[in-house]
Parts: structure tokens; sequence; C-alpha cells
């Protein structure tokens, strides 16, 4: 393939349609050159970005990826030695957010809708190898456990804390064939994760 | 060792709060804003793929939620599913004092400034007022490959004059 000349910057700026954008995407992983300019034009529009307003007062309050910060915090925490002081400055916060981003966002892992009854809207989010899984549930009964499911073995992997949403941060769950939440004996929720 | 997670939280939503702003620019619907955030999010953490040589992470991520964002606007356009609030007549104007960060803002204004007008218009309808680059030609009677090389032109220069080159 070509370089993709001024596809680059149009690219940046999400005006290539849906197979072009295949194209480019593929092209960049193996062409240097084409990349830096990608870089360069996702800098320039990034910098309009910066000229935006918020948006207005979020009407859910805790949308479910709310929950990847904490999840984040907790896998960076377990791999970094990562020094708490409410002292530090902005910047160093936000090479520290970029660092955890980067450890997250280059690492693999998968999220799961849980099919839930009504009024429960439930997500996990694992590891692909195994190590974590964390649950986030919207409307679960207080108290709900998280129950892991993997051949004939049962394991009670705790309740969820009493959060809006409710979570819970499980340490090497290992691959479950299926994740529920369990309510006074009853499944309220429960998905089969995808390693 | 300690968890630190209120300093990650405040600096995520820091992220966050940009990102939703990308988002609900082009939207008008903070649900479907929040939705578009979550589904780059999503895809780009499921999938590893983002990688270091892709530059900084943040532009990288303002890139994908918009390019999900005009995947959604253009969907919605094309089924016809709801109405689409961005107006055709909505003023074409940079408010520094609403930005999230007035500073940078007014950084890029005065980069903007500098631009030849076809450079600034076209980017003007195609950033904050989410044109394609068919409907651009069309408004501005200007043949489609004149609209990709001004913008492409265009925003080229406004990195070279961000950078410092020009200041």
């Amino acid at each position: 393939m070509n370089h993709l000349d001024d596809d680059a910057e149009l690219y940046a700026l999400g005006l290539t349609d849906p197979e072009r954008t295949v194209e480019i995407e593929a092209h960049l992983a193996t062409c240097e050159e084409c990349r830096a300019r990608v870089v360069a034009a996702e800098s320039a529009a990034a910098a309009l970005a910066a000229t935006l307003p918020p948006m207005p007062a979020v009407r859910r309050a805790n949308p479910w990826w709310a929950g990847l910060a904490t999840a984040a915090a907790v896998v960076f925490a377990a791999t970094t030695a990562l020094e708490g002081n409410a002292a530090h400055a902005a910047s160093a916060q936000l090479q520290r957010t970029d660092t955890a981003l980067v450890a997250i966002a280059s690492s693999h892992f998968g999220h799961t809708t849980l099919t839930s009854q009504p009024g429960i809207i439930a997500k996990a989010i694992y590891s692909h190898d195994g190590t974590w899984c964390y649950v986030v549930a919207n409307g679960a009964p207080r108290g709900a456990h998280v129950v892991m499911h993997r051949g004939a073995a049962v394991r009670d992997m705790g309740a969820l804390d009493s959060g809006a949403p409710a979570t819970l941060f499980v340490h090497n769950p290992g691959h479950a064939d299926e994740i529920t939440i369990v309510a006074d004996n009853h499944v309220v929720a429960h998905g089969v994760p995808a390693y | 060792m300690a968890l630190d997670g209120p300093a990650f939280d405040r600096a995520y939503r820091t992220y966050a709060a940009r990102l939703r702003a990308v988002a609900f620019a082009v939207l008008h619907d903070r649900d479907a804003a929040e939705d578009a955030v979550h589904g780059a999010l999503t895809r780009i953490w499921s999938s590893g793929a983002y990688r270091p040589e892709r530059g900084a992470l943040l532009p990288f991520l303002i890139a994908c939620v918009r390019r999900e964002a005009l995947d959604t606007l253009r969907g919605q356009k094309r089924r016809h599913l709801r109405e689409v609030r961005a107006s055709a007549d909505d003023p074409i104007a940079i408010d520094e004092t609403a930005a999230i960060d007035p500073i940078e803002a007014r950084r890029v204004r005065v980069a903007l400034d500098q631009l030849p007008d076809v450079q600034r218009d076209v980017i003007m309808r195609a950033y904050f007022q989410h044109r394609t680059l068919l409907e651009i030609a069309r408004e501005t009677g200007t043949p489609l490959g004149t609209v990709k090389s001004r913008l492409a032109g265009g925003l080229r220069r406004l990195h070279t004059v961000l950078s410092g080159d020009h200041l």
C-alpha cells in the first residue's frame, strides 16, 4: 500500500470512511513514516478538542465504566510501586495516569455484560490471564455475592460492596466458565467471559 | 505503598471530561456521548490496540472517541433514527471561557487565526460542525479534492504553529 498522504490528516479528523479506515489502520501497523504523520495530526486534532466546552452535568451519576478507574488503580498498584502522597503535583498525577492507562491500554483484558434481572445492569471486566476480575453492578440487591463456576466447581468470591455501582475486585480468580451474581440463593445476573 | 486511588481518580476524571466533551460536541446527547466514550475505550482496552509508538495517549484516545461519535452520528443520519441536534445554523465560534482548559483553548484559537482563511474555514466546518467532506464540498462550492488538500494542509500547519515553530 502507498503512503497515506493527505489521508493521514483526514483519518486523524475522523473523516475517512469505514473501509478506508480499516486500510489505514493496517498500514499504520507497518509504516513508521505514516504513523509519525498521523501522530502529529492527532496531536493537532486533540488541540482543537481542547477548545470544546465540557459536557453538561451527567444524568447517569455512575456510568459503569467509571469503575474502570478503580480497576485500573488496583491493577496499577499491584504491578507498580506507586507511592501515595496527596501532595503530589497535578502534573505528576497526570504523568502517572498516563503510565497507568498505558499499562491498561496495552494489556489485554475483556469485558462481558451479564444477563440480568430487570433493574440490574452488571458487567465483568477481567484479565485474559485470569489474574483478576472486576465485577460492577448497578441495582443489585444489597449483600449480593459474586459466584464463579468452573466445571463442577462453584466458588463464592465474596460480596459486592455497598457502593453505587456496587463492585467487587477478585484477585486470581482463574478462568471461570461463568460469572454469576447471587442474592438470596437466586441468580440475579450471569454471563460467560471470553478469555 | 498506598493505593492512591483518589489521586488516580482525579487524574482519570481529567481525561474522562475531555473525552466526554469530544463525544458530546458531536452527538449533543449525554447518554449517546457516554456510550461513544465507553465504546471507544472498551474497544481499545479489550484489544490492546494502543502501543506507545502510536504517540501520546490522550490524542490517540480523543481521535478514537471522535471517530466513534462520528460513526454514531452518521449511523443516526443514515437511519433517521432521531433528530440530529447539531443544527446547520450552529455558529462557528470557539468559546475559550467555556473550555475545560481556557489557556489551551486560547492558544489554539490564536494558532487557528494564523491559518489562511480557506484552511481555517474547512477545519471549522469539519471539526466544529461535523461536516463530511462531501457536505463541505457542496456547501462551499469547492471540488472534493481541494477540500481534502485544504483540510490536510490546514491541520499540518496548525500542528506546526502549535509546536512553536511560528510563534
